[in-house]
Formats: structure tokens, sequence, C-alpha cells
């Protein structure tokens, strides 16, 4: 858009057209008052508090040109001869803008006399107070005293709260309907409105549960009083006593920015950190109220060592010793093929390449993985390594010109941040395909929804590489590709029809889609669970229609998987993952057969999703679990490791669209529990060795393992992981200026916690971002037949699963049940009401659940939510699982 | 100026039973829809009505025909609202027309969807006119049954469907965005403009949006033609006008008159409002409804037309007239009308919702012999943080009363503020009037 010149309080400022007076102001030294306005936020101009004097020249009718006065100058008017919301009319060129005059500072001191004449003034017992916009603006703009003598301020009860995580002070409310207009246009939870009117206006919760959205938190970023506090940080400290450190939220792969406030080394609370790359300036309410379990009782504090049949507790230096002696001697009576070991997708880059270090490189062991090998959950999934989004992507800059592809995805429980940033692209003109197998309600907002039949998505996928091909929609990128011939010939032998009816869609949607994707400017294919768990098969045939499109290799196109863990791109970059050798779900038959004889498991607990993985674990003859909870799996356990949590440890991590982050150590680990990485440093210094001959003073420490800080292993990342050499801490920590020179003043917008100075990370690159590469094409095959017999029964993600994160979490009345859920016509075939039980038998076994009826969902098609009481493994087999759901007796 | 003879919109007064579909039939009724229809272009009658001078009867007085013009070219569906939320206190001119002539409305209503192509209105009628949204009900379904709505009307191809929606009875609803946020289902508060209707109302689409009184207008004009229309009011104001004439008056009611009437006339005319009651003295006259600033004994001589009223400093506005004797204390009446402002203020904006809270403070204390030193500058404050500062009209509006009792009436404050330190109670010792709000 073009710029436009304008004149503020005596300055030139020129900003793009469309800008409005208050931000282009801001470009200045100008400050003008703002509460209802949010940058983020469409315009209302309702609070009347950024009312300034606007000037623009006085057009001629008849000839539109500016009427010029005797000077030679245009002859200024004051728009619609009023003082103007500074919030709303778009600058134009010549217009002058006065916020400095008797008139506007009589109407500033007017509006928050206004609104002080209703409001409490409890600022020493508000939340708010020390990072409050109406405390700043009343010192800097308002009167000192009020004339409203009266007792009669507004009263309500107070407060209430307003969901779980929530409280609403109503007399603290300026009703400037910032809360209610982010549900609406940012979150797409539309749960809060008004009643009543005049000044018994109130906000309300419109929903059951109240207030039921994910990002509710940010709520209380925005509010500009203190009407809207969390029920996790009410009370507990003033802001202004907190120390800010820098943390990456690991709960899924989105790796937001956030902000531990500590005092006395106690978490107060948790604010998200502003990075427009990542998660702009918000967070999702599991990564705010979902950091609770770190301070929990349960915690581990010290080793554990099995003695006859019990754990018992024991010093750091047996337990290490027991550690590495035991697994040197497997490794030299088995070798070390019958070693193997799980990492967590959640642990820090530094923790993951020393636990593949110690695994691989010190015991010689090529079974490694990062998942727990029970049916349904993801394959191994490189591709965004070679195809991932280009360097340099920012989804918040997208919008028109853009085509998101989103498969087999829900964003809003596997990566919620993602529903936003897809909601903004949508807001800003991008289109986005949704194909899933239910509904989402990412669907909702979507362009257009491809309801894909279960097991058939390679035949969706293949679908719409078909539309690209016989279209010939986009070959900018053909001479780079090679194998198209044998791709061709796969897709030749069927018609789009074909393929359409086995996918269940009808064509005309899936040639929209794939059109929209291919001609658009920049494309994006997300995909998640559902689509992960399909196997790589699926995958490589979005990538081929990704290359094919010439969707890669560039800023702002390119794959995103959305994985479960927030840090499985990490995880498959630092070598956790079968190198060779046998794969999670290989580990339980071989470990029953005895070929697997010992395992070292960090953060992971296989045990709770699958009695058969249980069982093959009670068949090792050394298991050693390092965790920070007595789990299922550590409870089989030979030695327990206690570890610090991520407040209590330096890391990196690595987010689904490969950018790599910092997280600061927030506090000591309470019981002296050492980083991940440290303990493996230490178990791999336990392992003995054998004495080189000659060497008299006989070193029984392991070569290589002298690791001090944490850095130490990020130095040796770079150094020797592809694509890590750009991802040192030093350029981790480069901050990036977002929204407006004063984005961070906290006078505005609040949230002192929101500023960005420990930088925004580096996003590494992917394999095609090398302008000289090319590309082979997978081969990809057509789907053999769907599931069996039978209901499909699909796996699917819950945010608020109530794993071991939600320990001492506010969310906890917001965990979802073990449940299944049914189509409302299964449902009236089973004779089954809500919450009634049924018994679902699979091949796999067995379980008796309550059922909940989705009248969304197709027939013949069931959801089993993944969920803390759900043993996925002893009922799954895979992405989609034929299943007999009857009526339990 | 003699009364009409005939009237252009109170036909009810003309024609007995005008109400009843056959009678308003018999009466020349549907004729100019016929005519439209079968000789007449939607442009034709879009001029018509533009050369007819019609303006906008709800308050701004602006012209019918171009605001039908701002509609963006080939933008459907487009919308028309009536606007029959009539609440601006003094005036009950609608009502009348809704309860006793509701054909000559629908008529008006078909003619305008005709002339700016639209197929769906909707009459958006005031929560508290229960009987009235009845009747208009029954002579839609009627207009439905003989032809004149639904599809292929008169044979002609043209199509509308006019619904009838009942509002809650909130006097912002009144506000044309408001009107339109009530009747999508939400909460009615004002919209932030632009967009303008024009451009984006009723669901985001093209809306045009009229008063009763405009749109009754529109089969006459259609009928009887431009020049026939033009030799009632003025040459800026041409056309009739129904004044609402309430308060002190011996023959209060609605009056339908050519623009350009002295006030005098319509207050004092046998034929009128028929003189003050008890032979009182005119005190405060309020020309266009509480929002209209007040005149005084002195400006009886200004004519009822938009450009002379507009110079006397205050406004046609919606019509409604309300004339107060001497027995009235012009603290009570910014008071009482201040105070409905407040109650029907939506919140939506700081200062109006706060602002009219304030004012209704300090005057009811005045009011009620609690004035202090100091009040009359802390008025004159709180009504100019409000005075263009606000959202929307009503805050605006709630600045009028006060704005002139404390310009016309200074001393009445004063004086209540002397009684009051002095120890006095009750007001000015002058008894309140219910202002008529129906």
């Amino acid at each position: 858009m073009p710029d436009v010149t304008l004149i503020i309080d005596g300055q030139t400022v020129t900003v793009p057209a469309g800008t409005n007076i208050v931000d282009a102001a801001r470009s200045t030294e100008v400050s003008i008052p703002v509460f209802c306005y949010h940058p983020k936020l469409r315009p209302v101009g309702m609070c009347r508090m950024c009312l300034v004097e606007v000037w623009t020249p006085r057009i001629d009718p008849a000839t539109r040109q500016p009427v010029l006065g005797e000077d030679g100058k245009p002859v200024l008017a004051l728009m619609m001869g009023k003082l103007q919301p500074g919030c709303v009319p778009p600058v134009s060129d010549g217009m002058v803008v006065k916020t400095v005059t008797d008139k506007v500072q009589f109407a500033q001191k007017g509006q928050l006399e206004f609104l002080l004449s209703s409001h409490p003034l409890d600022c020493p017992v508000c939340d708010k107070g020390g990072e409050c916009p109406l405390q700043n603006l009343t010192m800097q703009f308002g009167p000192s005293t009020s004339r409203f003598d009266y007792a009669d301020k507004v009263h309500f009860e107070k407060p209430i709260a307003l969901g779980d995580t929530i409280y609403l002070d109503r007399e603290r409310c300026i009703l400037c309907s910032r809360c209610v207009r982010f549900q609406d246009d940012i979150a797409g939870d539309p749960v809060l409105g008004f009643d009543n009117r005049g000044r018994a206006w109130e906000i309300i919760s419109k929903s059951d549960p109240p207030f039921d959205s994910k990002f509710s938190g940010n709520t209380t970023d925005i509010c500009p009083v203190g009407a809207l506090t969390s029920a996790d940080f009410r009370f507990k400290s003033r802001v202004w006593e907190v120390r800010s450190v820098p943390t990456i939220c690991t709960h899924c792969p989105v790796g937001c920015n956030l902000t531990f406030d500590m005092r006395h080394n106690q978490l107060m609370r948790v604010m998200p950190r502003e990075n427009d790359y990542v998660n702009e300036i918000w967070n999702c309410d599991k990564g705010r109220f979902g950091m609770r379990f770190a301070e929990s009782g349960d915690r581990l504090t010290t080793p554990l060592i099995r003695r006859n049949g019990k754990l018992v507790e024991a010093s750091w230096e047996e337990a290490l010793q027991l550690v590495g002696e035991r697994l040197a001697e497997l490794r030299d009576d088995a070798g070390s093929q019958a070693l193997a070991g799980l990492a967590a997708p959640d642990l820090s880059n530094e923790d993951l390449f020393l636990f593949g270090k110690l695994l691989h490189d010190t015991l010689g062991s090529p079974n490694l993985d990062h998942r727990v090998g029970v049916a349904g959950e993801a394959a191994i999934d490189d591709l965004p390594a070679a195809y991932g989004v280009g360097q340099g992507t920012n989804l918040l800059e997208l919008g028109k010109g853009t085509a998101v592809l989103v498969f087999g995805a829900d964003p809003e429980e596997e990566a919620p941040l993602y529903l936003l940033r897809l909601r903004g692209i949508l807001a800003r003109g991008g289109d986005v395909t949704v194909v899933n197998p239910y509904a989402t309600k990412l669907e909702h907002a979507a362009t257009r929804s491809l309801r894909v039949r279960p097991g058939a998505e390679q035949a969706l996928a293949l679908a719409l590489l078909k539309v690209v091909i016989d279209e010939a929609l986009d070959t900018t990128f053909a001479e780079r590709l090679r194998d198209t011939d044998q791709l061709r010939r796969i897709l030749g032998e069927y018609t789009l029809a074909q393929l359409a009816e086995a996918a269940g869609v009808a064509e005309e949607q899936i040639q929209a889609g794939a059109r929209a994707f291919a001609q658009a400017e920049h494309g994006i294919i997300i995909y998640g669970r559902h689509a992960l768990a399909g196997g790589n098969d699926l995958s490589n045939t979005l990538a081929n229609l990704a290359l094919l499109c010439g969707k890669v290799g560039r800023a702002n196109s390119g794959l995103i998987a959305l994985t479960s863990g927030g840090n499985t791109r990490g995880a498959i970059d630092m070598g956790v993952r079968p190198r060779g050798g046998l794969s999670a779900a290989e580990y339980w038959p071989a470990a029953s057969a005895g070929t697997l004889r010992g395992m070292y498991i960090a953060g992971l607990d296989p045990a709770r999703q699958s009695a058969a993985a249980a069982a093959a674990l009670g068949n090792l003859e050394f298991l050693v679990v390092q965790d920070i909870f007595l789990t299922a799996t550590a409870e089989l356990a030979h030695v327990v490791l206690p570890t610090a949590t991520l407040f209590e440890r330096d890391g990196t991590f690595t987010n689904a669209e490969r950018r790599v982050q910092r997280s600061r150590q927030a506090r000591p680990a309470s019981a002296g529990q050492p980083a991940p990485w440290e303990i493996f440093q230490r178990v791999a210094q336990a392992i003995p060795v054998a004495v080189p001959a000659g060497n008299s003073n006989g070193s029984d420490r392991a070569a290589g393992w002298g690791y001090v800080v944490a850095s130490d292993v990020a130095d040796e990342i770079s150094r020797k992981v592809a694509g890590y050499s750009s991802a040192g801490y030093t350029s981790l920590g480069v901050t990036r200026q977002s929204w407006g020179r004063q984005a961070n003043d906290d006078v505005y917008y609040d949230g002192t916690s929101y500023i960005n100075t420990e930088g925004v990370g580096v996003q590494i690159s992917s394999r095609a971002d090398d302008p000289k590469a090319s590309f082979s094409l997978s081969r990809v095959a057509y789907p053999g037949a769907a599931a069996g017999e039978g209901i499909a029964l699909l796996p699917v993600v819950r945010a608020y699963d109530g794993g071991d994160w939600a320990r001492g979490s506010k969310l906890q009345p917001r965990m979802v049940p073990a449940h299944v859920v049914l189509s409302h016509a299964d449902a009236a075939r089973i004779g089954i009401g809500v919450g009634e039980t049924v018994r679902i038998e699979t091949v796999a076994g067995s379980a008796s659940l309550p059922a909940q009826i989705d009248t969304g969902l197709a027939e013949g098609v069931a959801l089993l939510p993944l969920v803390a009481g759900i043993a996925a493994g002893d009922l799954l087999t895979g992405a989609v699982t034929a299943a007999r759901i009857e009526r339990a007796e | 100026m003699p009364p009409l003879t005939e009237h252009i919109v109170l036909r009810d007064l003309d024609v007995p039973n005008i109400g009843d579909q056959e009678v308003y039939i018999q009466n020349g009724g549907y004729e100019a829809l016929r005519i439209a229809l079968k000789e007449k272009t939607p442009a034709d009658v879009m001029t018509m009505v533009k050369d007819a001078g019609l303006r906008g009867r709800g308050g701004a007085g602006f012209p019918a025909g171009v605001k039908w013009g701002f509609l963006p070219k080939g933008v459907y569906p487009r919308y028309l609202l009536c606007n029959c939320d009539e609440s601006e206190p003094g005036t009950f001119n609608n009502h009348q027309i809704v309860d006793r002539n509701p054909h000559q409305l629908i008529e008006g209503i078909i003619l305008a969807a005709y002339a700016i192509e639209c197929h769906t209105a909707f009459i958006y009628v005031r929560g508290e006119f229960a009987h009235a949204a009845r009747t208009l009900q029954r002579a839609v379904d009627q207009a439905y049954e003989k032809g004149f709505l639904g599809k292929d009307i008169l044979g002609s191809g043209f199509e509308l469907d006019i619904i009838v929606h009942r509002g809650a009875g909130a006097y912002i609803c009144g506000e044309e965005t408001a009107l339109m946020e009530s009747l999508e289902g939400k909460i009615g508060q004002p919209r932030l403009k632009p967009p303008f209707p024009a451009v984006a109302g009723l669901y985001g689409k093209p809306t045009i949006i009229n008063n009763v009184e405009t749109l009754t207008n529109v089969p006459m004009i259609v009928r009887k033609g431009v020049e026939w229309y033009r030799t009632f009011g003025t040459e800026r104001s041409p056309g009739t006008k129904v004044f609402s004439l309430s308060g002190h008056v011996n023959r209060p009611g609605n009056y339908e008159v050519p623009f350009g009437t002295p006030l005098r006339e319509l207050i004092e005319a046998d034929y009128y409002g028929g003189g003050m009651r008890n032979g009182n003295q005119v005190k405060i006259v309020v020309p266009g409804g509480a929002s209209a600033a007040w005149l005084t004994a002195a400006q009886l001589d200004v004519t009822m037309d938009y450009e002379a009223l507009a110079a006397a400093g205050t406004m046609l506005g919606s019509g409604g007239v309300i004339v107060l004797d001497e027995t009235v204390s012009a603290v009570e009446v910014a008071y009482k009308m201040d105070e409905f402002f407040k109650h029907e203020s939506c919140g939506k904006c700081t200062p109006c919702r706060e602002g009219t809270h304030f004012l209704v403070k300090v005057l009811h204390r005045l009011n009620h012999g609690g004035g202090r030193q100091g009040d009359i500058p802390i008025l004159h404050d709180v009504y100019n943080q409000m005075a263009g500062n606000c959202f929307c009209l009503l805050g605006e509006s709630a600045v009028v009363p006060i704005r002139s009792a404390l310009k016309l009436f200074p001393h009445e404050f004063e004086e209540a503020i002397a009684r009051a330190t002095a120890g006095a109670n009750g007001a000015n010792g002058k008894h309140a009037i219910a202002l008529v709000t129906h």
C-alpha cells in the first residue's frame, strides 16, 4: 500500500495507508492514550480516550482539489466539526493531527474523570496494580481529583469466577470490550458477551462450562484494568516484585515464548513473551496455567534403587555407579544391541543430543526412539528437515496470496496457537483448506473443509496431486524435480472420480483445494497427529504436493508437522530415533523375547499406555527411568533418577517451524535434581572403560564428556548437527522489534512480561533452502483397503489430557475424562445415550468407556480421546482401528 | 396558514376506517403501486422522491431520494428497514400511522423497495407497540393475500417480503445501526460509522433505513405527482409534517401541518393546540422531541420547518412538540429528560454511560433540595465533556436539555442552590410534569 504523509503535533510522519492515527502517532514521540484500542484488535471507538483534533484539507466539491487559502496553503477543516477517536479514522495525505490542545486535554481529563467515577480505586489490592493502563494514564492525563463525590460507585458482587481460570471484577471493568473482541476475532471462541445496559452493562460468559476457551488467559493480559485476573496469579505477588525469566513452552510443538515471573524462586505466573514468528503476544491456557507441576509435592527428590523388590532411596553416587556398571555389563555381556533408549520429545536439544551420545556413541546401541511404541502414534517424519517451511517464514505476515492445507490435524488440540495463527491468515485474506475425518474448530473458520473418509486420507492426497498434475497448475519447480514420471504413472491409473469416491469428498471440493494451494504465492501444508499416525506414505505424498507446486525452499512455504511434544523436531535432529536398530514399537516384543535386556527411559511412560509394554518392561534385566514423577514405568525400574524440570535448567528447543529457541533456568531445582543432560553425562562418566595398556594412571572417565554448562553441549550441537551451525546461543539471543516502537510501552498495553529481551530464536534452514538442491518425488502407493469391518475408531489428541503436566493446575476441572465419542447414528443404532457406558472391542483388546455423542460425526466413525485413563496400546491397531462397539451389559 | 383540507399522511382523519384494506383500496390505495410497477422504472420512482424533496422524518431531515442513491451499484442483496422504534419523548405520530393507516405505510415500503431494487424489507416496531404491531402484521398478511407482497407482485415480476419485527423496548434501537444490531439478534448498540448502512448495514449488506412517516409519504408522491406534493410546505422543506403536540396545551394530539406553519399557530390555533391550559403563559417549547434544544415564549414566531428551526438553534427532530407553561421548573424538566437519557444509555461509550449518570446525580440533588455551591460549573463541565465526544447521538442528546436549561434559566439553578444552602426543602416549589413518552 502507498504511504501517507501527515503531520502529528508538528512532526511530519509517513506511514502506510490504512494506518490509524493512534498507530501513526506511536511511530513518533507522540502518545495518544487508549483503552479500548489494541493494535491486535479491530478498533471500536468506545472508550473515547483517544479523542484528538483531526484537521483535513477542505476539498472543493466541484474540482475535487484542496481549497487554498490566501497564503497558498490548503485550508484545513476540523473533521466532522468535533474531536475524533484516533483509533478509528485512517490517516490521509495532508492530515494534521493535534493531540495536545486545550480541547483534547479537557476531553482526556473528562473521560478519565468519568471512568474513575465508576471505578473502585482498589489499586492496593488489585493484581493489575503496577502494570495497569488505567493507573498509568490517570497519572499522565487524568485529573488529580474527582468532583463526583457520591458513594454510589457501581456495585457488583466481586469478583465472580468467569470460568475455572479467570475471575471477573465488574466494578473495575471499564467496558472496553477488548476481552470480547479477543474471544470473537482472535481466538474464535465467542464465549464472552455483554448483558444489561448503561452503567449496569457487564461482561458475561455465554458458554457452558463458563469461559470455555483454551485462550482465556490472554484476556487478563490485554485487560487494561484489573477486571480480569487469573485464578493462577490472584493475590500471589505485586508485579514489581517478580523476576521475569524467559522460557519456552514445551507442551506442544509451537514453542511459545514464555516469561516465568518468579519471586523467591517460586513461580508466580506465566506470561506470554512477544515473538511475532511464533506466538505474537499470546499463549494458550495449557502453557499459562499448566506449569504448576514443577511445584508438586509428588516430585522425585532422590534417586531410588530397587532392593529386595522395592524401590528405596539411594545416594546419587550409588545410583549412578550402579547404572554405569549395569549398562556396561549388559553391553559387554549381551552386546550393544541388547540395550535401548527412549527419551521424551519435550527434553531440550542438549539433553537429547547427549542421550544420543550416551546410548549410541558410548554404549553403541542403535536402538533409540522418542516415542512409546504403541499403535496409533505418529510415525517418525523427517520431511520438514528437507521441505520444512523455508528460512524467514513468518505466519503473522501471511494473508492474501497464501494458501494453507491443514491435513489430518486438529490445531486447537494439538498445537493451540496454530489455530490463532491460521485464523489470522484467514482474517488477512488467506485461504485455508482443512482435510480431516472429523470436525475441528479450525474448520468453522476455514475457507473449505474436506471431510475425508477415515483410512482414505492417502486417496485424497493423491487426488489433490492428480488435480495439480492434470491441470498443470504449477510447473515452476518442475526443472528441479526428478522422478515425476513415476508419480504420473501411478496417478494415471486412477481417475479423479475414483480417488474422490474413495475419499468420500466431492471432486469440486478437491479441485478447489488443489487449485487454491497450487496457485497461491505462498503455500504451507500443516499435517498433524491423524496424518502422522497414518505412516510415512501420506506425508510423502503431501511433500510431493508441496514439491510439485514449488512450495518449498523459500520463506513462507513448505511443510509443518504438528508432532506431539515440544521438541520432536529436536529429538529427530539430535538422533533420538532408530539408528539402524529397533523402533519403540519393536522394543516390546524384543524385550518380552529377551533379546532386549537393558533400557534407559528418560521422561516417557510407556507402561501407562500399554499393558504389553508394561509386561515387556517387567521382563528387562535392567531398567533405568529418569523422570520428575514416579510414573507407572518408573515403578518397574531398577533405578529411578529424579531430574530437573523445564524451570530448573537452561536449554534450547526446536519448534515445528524448525525455529531453535532458548529457555533459561528460572530457579535451581528444589532438591538439587540435575538437568537431564547432566545426568546423562554423569552416567557416561560412571561407565567403566577398559584402561588402555600402558596408561598407569588409568582414567575411568569416558573421553568427550566434559560439559560444564548447557552451552558447551550447544556448541557441540552447532558443530555436529546439520542445520544447527546458525543456532548458537549468541544468535538465538537476537531480538526483533514487534508491532511498533512503543509496543512494550506499559503506558498502553501493559504486560511488562511481554518484553522479549532474550531473542526470538533462529529458524534453521531446510535442505530445500539450498537453491541448487534438486529433489526426488517419493514413491507413493495407492492405499489399500480401509480398516476392516465395524466402526472406525480414531485416536484424537486432547490438549487437556490429564497428563502429569496438569498436576496442581487450575485447569484440573477442564481435564477431559476418559470416554469415547460416537456419531449420532451409531449411538441411536446401539441404543446408547450420553454418558452411558459402551464396550469397545478391537483385535488389540477391549475397554468399557462412557459415551459422548457428536452429531457432527459421520456414521461409522468414533473418536477415542487420548487422555489419562486410556491405554491406547491396549485398544488401537493404528491410525484407524476397526472396532465393535456395543452397549455395555 | 389554514389547516389541511386533505391529509397526506394522517389520512385516517379524512377517510374513516382507512386501516381496512378494502377502504384503503377504495380510496386510491395501492394505485401508486400499480402505477409504479406498470409505468415506471425503479429509477423513475427514485427520481420522483428526489424531486419531491421528501426529507427524512426520523430526525436528521436528510433527503430520502438522495439517501437511496447512496447504495453501491450492483451489490445485492440489499435491505430496506422501516424504523418504527418511535421512542423519542414527546413523539407519537408513527404510532398513529401504524395503528390507523398501516396500508399506506406498507405501500410506501413496497414502492421504496422497488425503487432501490430490494426484495426483503423489515419493519422494526417498538416493543411497547404491541397492538400496533399486531395491526401492522395483519395489514402485511392482507397485502400478501392481495398479491401486493410476495412473488411477482401484480404480475410485474417484482418480489418483496416484509418482516414485522418487534423490538424489546430500548430507545437506543431507534438509532439506525443499533436497530440493525438488534434485528440481527445482538445487543442493541450503535455501530462504528463508517461504513454507513448504505454500504454495509444489516448483515453487512447495503441497507436503506427510513422512518415510518417518510415512507408513508411515498405513495402520495407517486400517485399524485411531484408538483402536487410540492404545493405543500416550503421550497426546501416540501410537504407536510405530523407534529405530536403535547404538554400544557388545551388540545394535545397529532397534527399534520404544512412545513412552514408558525409554532405560535400550532400552539394557539383552535384547530391545532387551542392555546395554553388555564390561559397560562408558554415557558418552554421543545420543538422536536427531548433531543431538541428548547425555545422560549419569545421564539414562538419561528416557522416549523428544518431551516427555520435550525436557524433558531434547535431542530425539527422527530416532530414531538412539548409545550410547557410557567408552572414547571426548568431544573426539574432538565432532570426528568436527562433521567430518561441516563436510563436509556446503552453503556457502550464512556461519556454517555458515565456522563448521563453524573448529570442526573447533580440534577437530582438540585431538584430535591440538595444543591451545592459549585454545582453549576460541574454541570457545565460534565455536559461539555460529553458534547461532541459521544459514540452516537444518544449521549449528544442528553447534553441538550441541561445545556438549554442552564442557558435559558440559569437563575433557577442559582435559586435551587440558594434555597438548599439556606436549608429549605423541595425544589422550586413547583410541581412535576410527567413527560409523554409513548
